[in-house]
């Protein structure tokens, strides 16, 4: 990505010495006027930008020569842009520009990338630059296509050596939250370390992670202090066997106060099928998942079966489906497990998102999981205390357990939202972000 | 258990065994799905048939392609020809994908202007071509030294638009989550009317709040809470130039949490931007200074005393913002305090940094601190030990902070653009906007 400064000089440069540079020259001859330009804006390709991990504002500030709408069925075209990560730690952004209305002839896919190392302006640049890429086969339908000028900078010889590194990726972090007022007191540390692989032939990847956290609350009766903490050592390897088959397993080493495991080791050997094509997983998936586990454990406090160690085989089944459609997204697992030495000790967890622009302005969303549970082995033997109860630092008996988000928006009115207007603060009606892993 | 289950599941299991068993020995047959890093064509290679055209001319005006003289072999194929009878001059441009672009087409459409000159045509022919070429371009190497511009300002608001920028917004959402042992609900709803010019902004909106939690305490006991709160509120700003913006608040709320009965306050406000308000996605330094009155009952008699009262207070705050490409930082101040005592003070300080140290070495520091001297409104009836642990309310303290810190480091092989899906591949994410 190249700085405006860098750039402005490269061009200064350029229109000195080549003759290449003749394409940067508008198409009509002396520029149209303010009239004749807010004439063809008014004819810019309506654009429909459905992204939920975009600087939007950046956008908008950028790419002036459409005009963005709020409702998908206005737009001529719909931009859908898909995320998946990268060996290398980044995001692969695929952008479908999906004609519609007197646009729907037209279809086009692009592609950009950035790494773990950008910041977020290199990657708001890339997205940019991506767009404008995509955009330009309709805007080549409107007027205003006159006004829009292509530069070519020749290339320079070289080429990106040979990776050294071998697709190895190693990443370290640490941090740490802290907060309090006077009589409450929280903070909690975490660090990580991990070293990926990841090859369209085979995915390896290793992590540790530690993290430890305290809460103190002062009351009348003295100081109530919470604790909790986790170690965790994690590998997974896969391998690719065609467009639909992986088989793999995964390693565990971990260790968790919450849980009331002092250490507990499990190897699991798996396999997936794919329902579609691996290739299409930026837009849909749906993966069954079965994995047979071997775990020995031994838990900090007996347990309430009166248990400190024991062998455990553990069988799961998931099936995953995410879908990335013009209608919104749906994404929905479910996961059913049991030990093999007792059928009657199992679980069974649902998760679903799905979030629908059902009809001019109107979209729904559900967020929610549900689990039923009649394997929690580990339990403490002994009652919880109350502040281990109101806190939730150990984990209770229970035979289910859920969390459900639903709301609807409804927004008529004005279709467009070109304009950026940042004075007192540009934040909006506030908004809900969630990240499932 | 049911035997006929146990069985089944059982069968599952060997079944997959056996798959695994069967899979193993034939991995090193197995192709891998796309070779890893696949180098771009370097050029894209076009057949133009355009009889009478200057492929010289055109080579200059459009050089990330090679034109070829022959369909084999080449990644699109452009056709212009006249469309209808001359005297109407317009052309029509069909631009196919060939191999490995086949069935990316596009058909544009070249109207000249009255007093269009041939050669004027040919260039306006020639530059639509080329907007048509940038989409398989954008897939070759040479994509990287492509840039685009558009070479006016155009108005945001120049759109024909019959709602005059107004945009109306219902909204409601459900939170709900539980366990064996504890269940906690919290229900929002809003409805709003915005509207967003470059040299008007309005917001306006009411809303209203409820949340509640359940645990069980094991002993045959339970204990319930809840909170709630509603309320309206409106801004208006009106843009004055490139630097200034004049505006003003009102409000209406209502709180459990913070013990407001009802609360009414208005407040006109002035904003300076040291940079241009059209670099605010770049850089922003704005001081808002805010004078107000506020009116407010309480449910419980406060610590001062007090049911009701009526107050005067003012209020300036800096805020830095900056995203660059070695990172983003954002600094805010913000001091006020009532003026029947100027005891009554508060001063926030909040600040955030993510900044690219070396290559892969980044730093992430987020931080708060308030130093509170204006808790007018706490109640004199104190708090229950439930109220505390559940932070039910709001709590008498002179200070509150956070801060987080976060450094990491990367290095190796960070620049692989390989995308493997197998077995999951990280998170799934959802914003939504209420």
């Amino acid at each position: 990505m190249r700085k405006p400064i860098q750039a402005a000089v490269l061009l200064a440069c350029l229109a000195a010495l080549a003759p290449a540079r003749a394409a940067a020259r508008p198409v009509q001859a002396g520029p149209a006027g303010q009239a004749g330009i807010d004439e063809m804006k008014k004819a810019a390709v309506k654009v429909f930008l459905d992204c939920d991990s975009c600087d939007l504002d950046f956008i908008k500030t950028e790419i002036t020569f459409v005009n963005y709408v709020r409702d998908r069925l206005e737009a001529q075209v719909h931009v859908l842009v898909s995320t998946q990560s990268t060996g290398g730690g980044g995001v692969e952004y695929t952008i479908t520009f999906i004609g519609q209305n007197d646009c729907s002839d037209l279809q086009d896919v692009q592609k950009c990338f950035s790494s773990k190392t950008d910041t977020e302006d290199e990657i708001r640049r890339g997205l940019v630059k991506a767009l404008k890429l995509g955009l330009m086969s309709f805007v080549a339908r409107t007027p205003i296509a006159g006004r829009i000028a292509v530069d070519y900078a020749r290339p320079k010889a070289g080429a990106a050596g040979p990776d050294r590194w071998r697709s190895w990726v190693f990443s370290l972090s640490g941090n740490g939250y802290f907060s309090g007022e006077e009589t409450y007191l929280s903070r909690s540390i975490y660090g990580s370390f991990s070293a990926n692989r990841v090859t369209p032939r085979s995915k390896l990847k290793l992590g540790l992670s530690v993290d430890a956290s305290k809460q103190r609350y002062e009351t009348e009766d003295g100081p109530v202090t919470g604790k909790t903490s986790s170690q965790d050592l994690t590998g997974l390897f896969v391998r690719s066997l065609g467009e639909h088959w992986s088989v793999g397993a995964y390693v565990e080493i971990e260790s968790s106060l919450y849980s009331n495991i002092d250490i507990g080791f499990s190897l699991a050997p798996a396999v997936e099928y794919n329902f579609f094509p691996y290739s299409q997983s930026s837009r849909r998936q749906l993966r069954a998942l079965y994995k047979l586990s071997l775990n020995p454990v031994r838990y900090r406090e007996a347990t309430i079966f009166g248990k400190l160690r024991e062998t455990l085989f553990q069988e799961s089944l998931s099936l995953t489906l995410d879908l990335r459609e013009k209608l919104g997204t749906i994404s929905l697992s479910v996961e059913a497990s049991n030990y093999l030495h007792d059928l009657g000790k199992y679980r069974v967890d649902t998760f679903a998102i799905v979030n629908l622009r059902l009809y001019k302005g109107l979209s729904v969303y559900v967020i929610g999981d549900y689990s039923w549970i009649h394997d929690q082995l580990s339990l403490l033997g002994r009652e919880a205390t109350y502040e281990e109860l109101l806190l939730r630092l150990r984990e209770l008996p229970m035979s289910d357990n859920y969390f459900a988000a639903i709301g609807f928006q409804f927004q008529f009115g004005s279709i467009f939202t070109n304009v950026i207007n940042p004075r007192f603060g540009s934040s909006g009606g506030g908004g809900l972000s969630i990240k499932v892993n | 258990m049911n035997p006929i289950r146990s069985r089944m599941i059982k069968a599952a299991a060997r079944a997959a065994l056996a798959v695994l068993v069967l899979a193993l020995p034939g991995l090193a047959q197995v192709p891998a799905s796309k070779p890893a890093g696949t180098p771009p064509p370097a050029l894209l290679t076009v057949f133009l048939d355009w009889p009478g055209a200057d492929i010289e001319a055109i080579r200059a005006e459009i050089p990330f392609v090679a034109f070829v003289p022959s369909p084999d072999g080449a990644n699109v194929r452009v056709v212009v020809a006249p469309l209808g009878p001359p005297p109407e001059g317009r052309l029509r441009i069909e631009v196919a994908g060939l191999g490995e672009f086949q069935g990316q087409d596009n058909v544009l459409t070249y109207a000249p202007g009255r007093d269009e000159k041939p050669g004027e045509v040919r260039k306006g022919v020639t530059a639509l071509v080329r907007l048509g070429l940038l989409r398989y371009a954008a897939k070759t190497a040479a994509a990287k030294d492509l840039s685009i511009k558009f070479l006016d300002q155009a108005k945001p608001t120049a759109v024909n638009d019959r709602w005059n920028f107004w945009v109306f917004s219902l909204s409601g959402n459900a939170f709900l989550s539980g366990e064996t042992q504890y269940r906690s609900h919290s229900y929002y709803a809003s409805v709003s009317a915005n509207r967003t010019t470059p040299a008007l902004k309005i917001r306006t909106q009411v809303y209203g709040n409820w949340s509640g939690s359940w645990f069980d305490l094991g002993d045959g006991t339970s204990y319930e809470s809840s909170t709630h709160g509603r309320g309206a509120s409106g801004m208006v700003v009106k843009s004055l130039g490139r630097h200034w913006s004049a505006g003003g608040y009102l409000e209406a709320e209502a709180s459990t949490y913070s013990n407001l009965k009802m609360s009414l306050s208005a407040a006109p406000a002035l904003e300076y931007d040291v940079f241009p308000y059209s670099e605010s996605t770049r850089r922003q330094l704005r001081i808002l200074y805010r004078i107000g009155l506020t009116r407010t009952r309480y449910y419980e008699e406060t610590v001062y005393f007090k049911t009701s009262e009526t107050l005067f207070q003012e209020a300036l705050s800096v805020a830095y913002e900056a995203v660059q490409p070695w990172g983003k930082v954002s600094l805010q101040i913000e001091g006020s305090h009532f003026f029947h005592n100027v005891k009554f003070n508060r001063v926030e300080l909040e600040g955030g940094l993510e900044f690219r140290i070396w290559r892969g070495l980044s730093l992430e520091l987020d931080g708060s601190y308030s130093r509170i001297r204006d808790q007018i409104a706490l109640s004199a009836a104190g708090y229950s030990y439930e109220d505390i642990l559940l932070q039910q309310k709001q709590l008498a303290t002179g200070f509150d902070y956070s801060f987080s810190v976060g450094l990491s480091f990367s290095f190796g092989s960070t620049r692989s653009n390989v995308v493997n899906p197998r077995f999951g591949n990280g998170g799934r994410s959802i914003s939504i906007s209420l």
